[in-house]
């Protein structure tokens, strides 16, 4: 139970923490790009994150009503309207973010960028929590539990939060420019692996056609193993995707990427700004 | 036109759908194991799932080999469409109770 607990809570830990320390970079990013004439501040991720904790647990609480609609596939068909909404959030969030120090620009878009942060900080929290909520409910039923699941949760979520931790000292120690860049990448993966994840959960549903596995790299590097684990959290790595899965993986990275390339943010950022108007 | 398209798609759909009728197996959870434990499945079908958890506790369903992944509440009864697969052994586990929750679909 201890061992489960402690798989479980890092698994659906790591992925939350890994898209909010990639959005709190951004945020530092964004901050150089205004010329700290518009300092935004940080607090949208805890609005976030307890907003998504609320709306995690009521989703837990709906979980059984949900599963039933669409003759047992409503929880496929929310999950997926979930991954969706987050890829729509993220696309919107690269299309939109400061690419140069113009105040008016910046203005205008400053909001749109914090709600589409906060909106995929409060989906990705809703999603994992209302699992890791389930499952602890299920668990705490049982006194002899109770202690491992304890442990275990904190165990992993602490793992969890450090990897994120980790993650964000170590993009905020590269130049802006870089770390704008591995920003981007991060999320265009994260963003891969929502709309790979909406292919699974349509497919499970019978709500996708069937399409074969593109490649088995199961012998490579196998899902259960730790690196398997950990790759699935970071990209959404999956030893045998199907083709849909695969073409589903690929629009979901060009969505994100697309919006930096073509507006050339990737090549020239800039961090010393003009002097802006407000 | 619109409407035409419309009465197109809810046809392709319902064709797709209604043609050849799924083959449905049963696997009932109960005291954190799945009975039964290992699912025979004619290879290149689609197959049904109905998962029905007999534990007050939820349950997940997972495995890697069939990419499929899904919570069922306590008392309560899913669907899981898998295939058509080709032959060979495909491990399943629930994640939550993954020390006993085994079993495996076997495609022939």
């Amino acid at each position: 139970m201890f061992l489960s607990t402690v798989v479980l809570f890092l698994q659906e830990i790591l992925e939350a923490a890994l898209l909010i320390s990639v959005l709190l970079v951004l945020t530092r990013v964004f901050n150089k790009a205004w010329a700290n004439s518009l300092i935004v501040s940080s607090n949208w991720v805890i609005y976030g994150v307890i907003c998504g904790s609320l709306l995690g647990w009521a989703y837990a609480r709906a979980t059984p009503t949900i599963s039933e609609w669409f003759d047992y596939v409503g929880q496929d068909i929310t999950n997926a309207s979930i991954h969706f909404l987050g890829f729509a959030f993220l696309v919107a969030l690269t299309w939109l973010m400061p690419m140069n120090p113009s105040a008016t620009q910046s203005i205008k878009n400053r909001s749109a960028c914090l709600i589409a942060m906060a909106a995929l900080v409060v989906l990705s929290v809703m999603r994992e929590g209302s699992e890791m909520i389930l499952y602890m409910e299920g668990g705490l039923t049982r006194p002899e539990n109770i202690s491992s699941i304890i442990s275990g949760g904190v165990i992993g979520t602490g793992i969890g939060i450090s990897c994120g931790i980790f993650l964000f000292y170590s993009l905020i120690s590269l130049s802006t420019q870089w770390s704008l860049r591995i920003s981007i990448l991060l999320l265009a993966l994260i963003s891969g692996s929502m709309t790979s994840q909406i292919v699974m959960l349509l497919s499970q549903a019978d709500w996708a056609p069937f399409t074969p596995i593109a490649w088995n790299s199961s012998n490579l590097i196998a899902e259960t193993s730790l690196s398997g684990r950990l790759l699935y959290a970071l990209i959404g790595y999956e030893s045998t995707p199907s083709v849909l899965q695969v073409c589903a993986y690929i629009a979901g990275l060009v969505g994100v990427i697309s919006g930096p390339l073509f507006r050339h943010a990737w090549f020239h950022f800039e961090s010393t700004p003009t002097q802006p108007t407000v | 036109m619109i409407r035409k398209l419309i009465t197109l798609c809810i046809f392709v759909f319902s064709a797709q759908h209604g043609l050849a009728a799924t083959l449905e197996i049963e696997i009932i959870i109960k005291d954190h194991l799945f009975f039964p434990s290992v699912v025979e499945v004619p290879a290149g079908e689609k197959i049904k799932l109905r998962i029905i958890n007999q534990d007050q506790t939820p349950e997940e369903f997972e495995s890697y080999e069939l990419n499929r992944e899904k919570v069922i509440a306590g008392n309560k009864q899913t669907v899981i469409f898998i295939g058509p697969l080709q032959p060979g052994e495909y491990p399943f586990f629930g994640e939550f109770y993954p020390r006993t929750a085994q079993g495996s679909v076997i495609a022939k």
